[in-house]
C-alpha cells in the first residue's frame, strides 16, 4: 500500500479524528488517547482552550499542530477563564459552537482551580475536561493535589522518611459538585464507550459541565507503555477510581464493579508504588490504607452491583464481532 | 488587515509531517494463529472460521468453509466425539462453544436448501483414482480428489455407500434419513460410485493397480478381534459388533438378562445402550478413563461425553479404569466375571501401559460377556499387503511403504482415530498425497503450528455467557430409532457463534483502532491485504505495544523492529507551509 492511499484511508476514517497522528506524546500515553476520544464524541464544531501541560506541548511542537479543531493555548492558571471568554464571545455572535477547556490535573486541582471555580459559579456553557494523570508530568513528575496517597514522585519520594506522598488525593469532584452544576462525571480511558457517552452528556446540558478522565502516564507512573489500559481498568475495578456521574451535585450514576479486584493488583504494575512491596511494616500499613480507601469508595458510591449488568465493569468493555460497541 | 506572525499559529493536522514511526524499537504485526479447535479436529476443520461466517449471518458461506475440509457435516455433527470442543479455549473460561451443534445445523441446512458442493467440471483427460470402501474415509478421499480435478471411482462390496456409518451406527445417534441424504448428495455431486464390487471377489488389487495410477483402500475394521481371558473363551460368545449390526439391520437381539460389555469405544457404548433398552442389567468395563479435562486422549474412552451421559441415564452401569481378570464359569456357562481396577499409565514416549492393581478385585454376577474390544481389518483381497498384521502400517498421508500408488486411510490403519472425523481427515490427507503421486510431485508437508492458548487472549473483553444446551429425548421415550439429541435452533446456533473467542484471528472488534493513542491504526471498509479490517500505519506507530496487549483474540503480536537502512533518518520528510493566514 502506498503512502498516498494510506493517507486517503486516514482522511476517510469513520470517526472524527480531532487530534491527528504525529504528535509527540510518549509511547502509550493515556492523555493522548483520552483527548482523541473526547473529540471523537464532540465532533468538529468545537473550540478548545488548552492549559499549559503535556497535552499542549506534545500536540503543538512548532511549526506543527496535531489539532483539527480551533484550539487555543492558555496559561496554566486561566484555562477556565479563557474558555468562559470564548463562550461569551460566541454567544454574543449568536453561534452554537461548543466550548471545551482541556487541562491536566495540575491545571485543574491546583494552579487553575480558582478560574475553574469562577467559571462554574458564573454558569458558562463550557465542558471542562481534566486529564488526570496524577502529577505534574510535563515538568518532571512532581506531586500535585491529585497525586494519590503513597505514590512516589520526584517531590514526594519514597525513602527513609516517607512512603511516597503523605497526603490524600484531593476529592475534586466533591468540590465541583458543591458548585451545583448540571453535570459532573469521572471517566477512564479503559472504558472508551462510557467516556464518549459522558462527553456527549456534558455537551447536551445547558450550563457548565465537568469531566475528570483517569489517564495513565507510563513515564510518571513507571509502568510499561503497553499497560496503560490495563492499569486504568484496574483502577476502576479495584474501586480506587470510581466512575460516577453527578447532576446538580447529587449522585445519579455509577459504573458497578462486577468483580472487585484487590488494590495490590493495580499497585504492583506501577513503579511509583514499588516501595509498597518491600518488607517494611510501613509499606504493609500503606497497602492496607489504600485498600481501605478503595473499600470506602465502594461503600459511599455503592459500586457493588447485585448481579451482572450490561454496563458494569465487565460488560462495558465487551467486544463484539464487527465492532458494535454500545456507544 | 492584521496578520498573525508565524510563531503564533499552526495549520490543522500538520503534525502528520512528523513521522513518529522512527521512534519505534518494536512493531505490532497481524499474526494469524491456529485456533485450538482447528488443531484438535482430526478432520482438519476450522470451526473458528465457519463460526465467524455464522456470526455474520451467512450460513451458506459457513457451510462452504466447513465442507472445504469435511463433506459430511450433518453426519459428523451428530456422531463425532468433537475433540474441537475439548480443545476450545472457552472451555477454561465458562464452557466450550457447542461446535458440533453448529456443524450439525449447517449440514442440515445444506440438505434442506440443496447447497451445491460445487465440484469443478472434469477435464476429458482428467487423471483417475480408484477407492475401495465407501465409508467416511473413502467418501472423503473421493470428494477431495474430485475437488482437485481427479476422477474418483468409489467402489463398495455393499449395494449402498456409507460403510460403518450404515452398518454399526444406531439410528438414535444417526437417523437413517440424514445418512441417506448426505451420502446421496455427495455422490451426486460428481463421484462415480460402483456398488456390489468386492475386492478379492469381483476385482483384484492387481487389476485395480493396472487400471488406476492411484488406489485408496478404506476397508474399515469389520472382523471382530479374538478375545479370551487367560486362554479361556466362553462358548456362547457374541462380539458386540455382530450383535449391533444385527440390531441395526433387523432390530433383533438374543435374549440376555445381565451382561458385562468389555470395551470403551462407541460400539461398546452403543451395544450397552441397545441392550439396556431390552430391560437387561448391563455393565460396561473398560481400561479407559472417563473423558474430561486433564485426561489424555490416549487414556480416555473414545466416546463423546454426551453419549456416556446418555448411557448412564438409560441404566448402563459404567466401570471405567477396570478390567476383566477372570471369567467365572459354571460348566461352560458364564456365571460372572472378576474385575480389577486398572489404569492406563503414560510410559513417557507417547505410549501407554495398562497396569492392574492387586487387592482391588471384585466379582460381577452376569450371565453373558460381550467383548467390544475392537475389530481388525477383514483382509479379503489384501492378504498380500496385510500379511499377519491386523492393521495397515502407513505414514501420516496414508502412504504404504514399498507400494507406490497405494494409500490407506480410516479405521484400517494402525493408530486410527476410530471416529468419523478421523476417517474424513485420513481421506483428505490421502487425497493430497495421491494428487502429488498422480502429478509426480513431491507431497507438501503439513506443518503443525502450536495453537493459541487461553493465556494469549485478553479475557477482559469477554463476558461469561451460558452455552446453549440441546433438548434430549426423555429416557422413557428412547425405545426405537428416534433421534435422541434434538439439536439447536438457528437462533441458538447464532448465539453460540457469537460466543466464539475467535482465537488467533481478527474479529474486527475495533479495539486496536479505538485504543491506539497515536492514531496509527486505520480502519478499512474493505478487507486489508491480510484479511483483517485494519492497517497499521508504521509512519506514526511508536511501538508502545498497547494494541497487542489489549487485542482480545491474540491476533496482534509485537516484533523487534527490523534495523533501519538509515538509522538516523529525520522524522520530518517535507517542509511545512508557513503562509500567514489573514485575520478578519
Amino acid at each position: 500500500m502506498t503512502t498516498r492511499t494510506l493517507l486517503d484511508l486516514r482522511l476517510n476514517q469513520p470517526r472524527f479524528q480531532g487530534m491527528e497522528a504525529g504528535h509527540r506524546a510518549c509511547q502509550g500515553c493515556g492523555q493522548a488517547l483520552a483527548a482523541r476520544l473526547v473529540l471523537e464524541a464532540t465532533g468538529p464544531d468545537v473550540v478548545v482552550a488548552n492549559a499549559t501541560g503535556c497535552l499542549e506541548v506534545f500536540t503543538t511542537a512548532w511549526p506543527d499542530s496535531a489539532w483539527r479543531v480551533a484550539w487555543l493555548h492558555s496559561l496554566f492558571e486561566n484555562t477556565a477563564a479563557v474558555a468562559a471568554g470564548m463562550e461569551a464571545a460566541l454567544k454574543a455572535q449568536g453561534r452554537n459552537t461548543k466550548v471545551l477547556a482541556f487541562a491536566g490535573d495540575g491545571g485543574t486541582f491546583d494552579i487553575g482551580f480558582q478560574a475553574l471555580s469562577g467559571m462554574l459559579e458564573r454558569g458558562h456553557n463550557v465542558l471542562f475536561v481534566c486529564f488526570d494523570n496524577e502529577a505534574y508530568m510535563n515538568t518532571g513528575v512532581q506531586r500535585s493535589g491529585s497525586t494519590p496517597h503513597a505514590a512516589a514522585t520526584t517531590t514526594s519520594p519514597a525513602g527513609v522518611a516517607r512512603m511516597g506522598k503523605r497526603h490524600l488525593k484531593k476529592d475534586i469532584l466533591s468540590i465541583i459538585a458543591a458548585h451545583h452544576i448540571p453535570y459532573a462525571a469521572t471517566a477512564s480511558v479503559a472504558y472508551p464507550a462510557d467516556l464518549r457517552k459522558k462527553v456527549r452528556r456534558g455537551l447536551q446540558v445547558d450550563g457548565p459541565s465537568f469531566l475528570q478522565i483517569h489517564s495513565p502516564c507510563p513515564l510518571g507512573w513507571a509502568h510499561g507503555s503497553e499497560l496503560s489500559i490495563e492499569v486504568a481498568r484496574l483502577a476502576v475495578q479495584t474501586g480506587l477510581f470510581p466512575l460516577i456521574e453527578l447532576e446538580r451535585g447529587a449522585l445519579t450514576g455509577a459504573m458497578h464493579i462486577r468483580q472487585i479486584r484487590p488494590v495490590t493488583e493495580y499497585l504492583k504494575l506501577q513503579g511509583r508504588f514499588r516501595h509498597l512491596f518491600t518488607d517494611d511494616p510501613r509499606a504493609r500499613e500503606e497497602l492496607a490504607h489504600l485498600q481501605a480507601l478503595a473499600d470506602h469508595n465502594i461503600e459511599i458510591y455503592d459500586l457493588l452491583g447485585n448481579s451482572p449488568e450490561a454496563l458494569d465493569t465487565e460488560g462495558a468493555d465487551t467486544v463484539r464481532r464487527g465492532g458494535l460497541h454500545s456507544a | 488587515m492584521p496578520t498573525m506572525t508565524p510563531g503564533a499559529f499552526a495549520h490543522p493536522a500538520t503534525s502528520l509531517d512528523f513521522k513518529t514511526g522512527t521512534w519505534r524499537t518494536q512493531r505490532p504485526v497481524h499474526h494469524l494463529r491456529p485456533a485450538p479447535c482447528h488443531s484438535g479436529c482430526p478432520a482438519g476443520e476450522s470451526p473458528r472460521d465457519y463460526l465467524a461466517r455464522v456470526a455474520e449471518g451467512n450460513l451458506q458461506a459457513a457451510w462452504e468453509n466447513l465442507v472445504a475440509a469435511n463433506p459430511l457435516p450433518a453426519i459428523s455433527g451428530r456422531v463425532c466425539d468433537h475433540p474441537c470442543e475439548t480443545a476450545c479455549n472457552r472451555g477454561q473460561f465458562d464452557s466450550a462453544v457447542a461446535i458440533h451443534n453448529v456443524e450439525r445445523l449447517l449440514g442440515d441446512e445444506a440438505i434442506r436448501c440443496g447447497w451445491d458442493y460445487a465440484l469443478p467440471p472434469l477435464a476429458a483427460d482428467a487423471p483417475k483414482a480408484a477407492l475401495v470402501g465407501a465409508g467416511p474415509a473413502g467418501l472423503s478421499c473421493a470428494y477431495h480428489l474430485r475437488r482437485q480435478g481427479v476422477r474418483a471411482v468409489l467402489m463398495d462390496r455393499l449395494p449402498v455407500a456409507g460403510g460403518t456409518l450404515r452398518m454399526a451406527l444406531p439410528g438414535y445417534r444417526l437417523p437413517r434419513e440424514v445418512l441417506e441424504a448426505e451420502v446421496a448428495r455427495l455422490l451426486a455431486a460428481g463421484i462415480d460410485f460402483v456398488p456390489n464390487m468386492a475386492l478379492g471377489r469381483d476385482v483384484s488389487l492387481a487389476e485395480l493397480q493396472q487400471d488406476y495410477a492411484a488406489v485408496f483402500l478404506g476397508p474399515g475394521r469389520h472382523r471382530p478381534r479374538n478375545w479370551d481371558v487367560d486362554g479361556h473363551t466362553p462358548r456362547d460368545l457374541h462380539p458386540a459388533l455382530t450383535l449391533l449390526q444385527e440390531w441395526v439391520a433387523f432390530g433383533t437381539l438374543p435374549e440376555i438378562h445381565s451382561a458385562v460389555i468389555v470395551g470403551g469405544g462407541n460400539s461398546a457404548i452403543d451395544m450397552a445402550r441397545v441392550l439396556a433398552r431390552t430391560g437387561a442389567k448391563v455393565h460396561l468395563v473398560t481400561h479407559d478413563a472417563l473423558p474430561g479435562p486433564g485426561v489424555a486422549r490416549e487414556a480416555a474412552m473414545k466416546v463423546a461425553p454426551r453419549d456416556i451421559r446418555a448411557a448412564e441415564e438409560e441404566g448402563v452401569i459404567l466401570h471405567p479404569e477396570h478390567g476383566v481378570y477372570h471369567i467365572i464359569l459354571r460348566g461352560e456357562k458364564v456365571a460372572g466375571v472378576e474385575l480389577v481396577r486398572m489404569k492406563k499409565l503414560a510410559l513417557g514416549n507417547g505410549r501407554y501401559e495398562v497396569v492392574p492393581f492387586e487387592g482391588t478385585e471384585t466379582v460381577l454376577h452376569v450371565d453373558q460377556v460381550i467383548p467390544a474390544i475392537g475389530q481388525e481389518v477383514a483382509p479379503d483381497g489384501m492378504e498380500s499387503l496385510l500379511g499377519k498384521r491386523a492393521f495397515f502400517h502407513v505414514d501420516a498421508a496414508g502412504r504404504l511403504a514399498g507400494h507406490a500408488g497405494l494409500f490407506v486411510g480410516g479405521d484400517a490403519r494402525q493408530g486410527a482415530w476410530g471416529t468419523v472425523s478421523g476417517a474424513v481427515g485420513d481421506g483428505r490427507r490421502a487425497a493430497f498425497a495421491m494428487l502429488a503421486h498422480l502429478r509426480n510431485e513431491a507431497a507438501a508437508q503439513e506443518t503443525e503450528i502450536a495453537p493459541i492458548g487461553l493465556a494469549e487472549l485478553n479475557l477482559n473483553y469477554f463476558e461469561q455467557a451460558p452455552r446453549a444446551e440441546e433438548v434430549l429425548l426423555p429416557v422413557a421415550d428412547r425405545t426405537g430409532c428416534a433421534e435422541i439429541a434434538q439439536g439447536l435452533s438457528a437462533v441458538q446456533v447464532a448465539a453460540e457463534a457469537a460466543r466464539c473467542f475467535s482465537c488467533g484471528n481478527c474479529m474486527a472488534c475495533d479495539n486496536c483502532w479505538t485504543l491506539c493513542p497515536d492514531q496509527a491504526v486505520l480502519k478499512t471498509r474493505e478487507l486489508a491485504a491480510d484479511g483483517s479490517h485494519y492497517v497499521i500505519d508504521y509512519d506514526y506507530c511508536k511501538g508502545c505495544g498497547l494494541c497487542a496487549h489489549e487485542c482480545p483474540v491474540g491476533y496482534l503480536a509485537m516484533e523487534v523492529e527490523p534495523v533501519a537502512s538509515a538509522p538516523f533518518a529525520s522524522c520530518r520528510t517535507e517542509g511545512t507551509p508557513l503562509d500567514a493566514p489573514v485575520l478578519r
